[in-house]
């Protein structure tokens, strides 16, 4: 089978920026705004469009890693988020073939109130593992997080390093087609990272799995990904080989 | 090889499909409830205790002032077991219809990321409050056990049916409101509100048949045909009025279908605006 595992077509996403007092819209402020403006529907003007995404366009190759960087504000969590069906594209298609996670926050699903223990079964359910896959992995993914001693205290007692530490863990032990992740690899100390990367790094060579993801750290996204895509203002700025995109970005951002 | 994934801009309306996936995400179904069942109570003295507490009190609260010195009138019933069966019932809805209309809000940050079928997060809600119905169940057998009141045990099987349709009541307004909730959070100040004035309305207290020729009215809500059929069943006061149970139906399907219709087409700008 050579089909590409996740292909994109010009994927476009618009968000309406308001500009107005707050974010939250009371149904006072919608009556008041039509009382008001009774007619400011006809002008439509008052909301500014914004294009987070515009026509974004590429394909993945099962087994690949992809990296994306870019300046903050690209648009990169934005298509992370699409590909993870958490938010809608305003245009276009996006056509998957396999099973897809998303780990576009490190802890998605955890609960302070829950102990290690129960949070590895929470959060690995809401990630979309299976219960007996979970079961099956318990002891691999404490003995990665290296908190077997707290394993029965509720996490809101743990340290940020061991919380973060089992977050990740549960989340390293998924076993999808396809693994999207928003910078969480900046997590722990340099020795956690290290494993985090080696565990990367093993799935996509061992089990032929596709990893596409955000990053700020160059060396990382050296060292994992062969294809590399730079984002801006919402555009593919440059897509290709890692180096050379790399080296793109750089003096790109040395020129500003 | 399963069929590819597309995502685009319109989430197409196709129930079945949403079933089927609802039932393939069961476990994440059972671990929201058992997450809320299991969160509720950590760090409280008495625990679940709790659970019975509220529809205790109330029960005889209500028993002092409305049957005792208020006198209302109870089907021949004693009146504590009589209110009692009306809580429980009343109890499950308003509880399972608050906690629904703030099940996406409340649980915000797994929404925005990560993707499962939202009506899971409404539908484990109820799941979680028909424990607590449960529970509270207990209370129920006590008091007739101490007033020596034998259920009436052929009635007892078509509560099934309605605690079904109490179920569509609450998830289906639940539903309309929990995707309003994501836009005007104004809900969460309206519903308890709302909620308190729906109890007088709806016949807990007292019988139906104190509002007479009237009562035709009270029938419009859901809530009436069900608490009636659940006194008529377990306490065999009345025989079951199935044209107001059939109304009761209806009228929750309808507002489910258009629930639905909502929830699935708001649910495209859940995480854009939550």
């Amino acid at each position: 089978m050579n089909q590409p595992i996740i292909e994109i077509k010009n994927i476009s996403k618009k968000y309406r920026i308001i500009h107005q007092q707050d974010r939250y819209l009371t149904l006072r402020d919608t009556l008041n705004n039509i009382i008001k403006r009774p007619f400011a529907f006809l002008r439509g003007n008052i909301k500014e469009e914004f294009w987070a995404l515009k026509n974004i366009n590429f394909t993945i190759e099962r087994g690949e890693t992809i990296g994306i960087i870019g300046p903050n504000g690209a648009g990169k969590s934005t298509l992370l988020k699409i590909l993870s069906r958490v938010t809608f594209p305003t245009s276009g298609e996006i056509k998957m073939r396999g099973r897809a996670a998303s780990l576009l926050e490190v802890g998605t699903g955890f609960h302070q109130e829950l102990t290690g223990r129960e949070n590895i079964f929470l959060s690995g359910a809401i990630l979309g593992m299976k219960k007996r896959e979970v079961e099956f992995k318990f002891n691999d993914i404490v003995k990665f997080a290296e908190v077997e001693k707290f394993i029965d205290t509720p996490v809101k007692r743990y340290s940020s390093g061991m919380f973060v530490r089992l977050a990740f863990s549960v989340a390293a032990h998924m076993e999808p087609d396809i693994l999207i992740i928003d910078e969480v690899l900046a997590v722990g100390d340099e020795n956690f990272q290290k494993k985090c990367l080696n565990k990367m790094d093993e799935a996509t060579k061992k089990y032929n799995r596709t990893i596409l993801f955000v990053s700020h750290n160059m060396k990382t996204v050296q060292d994992l990904c062969k294809r590399c895509i730079l984002m801006e203002n919402g555009k593919i700025e440059k897509h290709g080989e890692t180096k050379e995109v790399i080296n793109y970005y750089l003096n790109h951002l040395n020129n500003k | 090889m399963e069929n590819p994934i597309i995502i685009k801009p319109k989430n197409s309306l196709n129930i079945i499909k949403d079933l089927k996936e609802i039932w393939r995400y069961k476990e994440l179904l059972y671990f929201f409830t058992w997450r809320d069942l299991k969160v509720r109570y950590k760090q409280t003295a008495i625990g679940v205790l709790w659970v019975i507490f509220q529809p205790f009190t109330t029960m005889v609260v209500f028993s002092v002032f409305f049957g005792g010195l208020a006198k209302m009138p109870s089907d021949g019933v004693p009146y504590p077991i009589f209110v009692y069966v009306g809580l429980l019932f009343w109890q499950f809805f308003s509880d399972s219809l608050s906690n629904v209309s703030q099940s996406l809000v409340g649980n915000k940050a797994i929404i925005t990321k990560v993707y499962f079928p939202r009506l899971i997060l409404p539908i484990s809600t109820i799941i979680t409050k028909f424990i607590d119905f449960a529970i509270a169940t207990i209370i129920l057998i006590g008091l007739m056990a101490y007033y020596h009141y034998l259920p009436n045990l052929i009635g007892i099987l078509i509560l099934p049916l309605l605690l079904l349709i109490t179920f569509l009541a609450a998830i289906s307004i639940g539903l309309i409101l929990a995707s309003l909730n994501v836009k005007y959070r104004d809900v969460g100040y309206v519903l308890p509100f709302f909620i308190q004035i729906l109890l007088f309305v709806t016949p807990v207290i007292y019988p139906t048949s104190i509002a007479g020729k009237y009562s035709k009215f009270l029938a419009l809500n859901p809530m009436t045909g069900i608490i009636d059929a659940a006194r008529a069943a377990i306490l065999g006061t009345t025989s079951i009025n199935w044209t107001s149970l059939i109304i009761s139906s209806v009228v929750c399907l309808i507002i489910l279908v258009i629930g639905i219709i909502y929830f699935k087409k708001t649910e495209q700008y859940f995480t854009d605006l939550v």
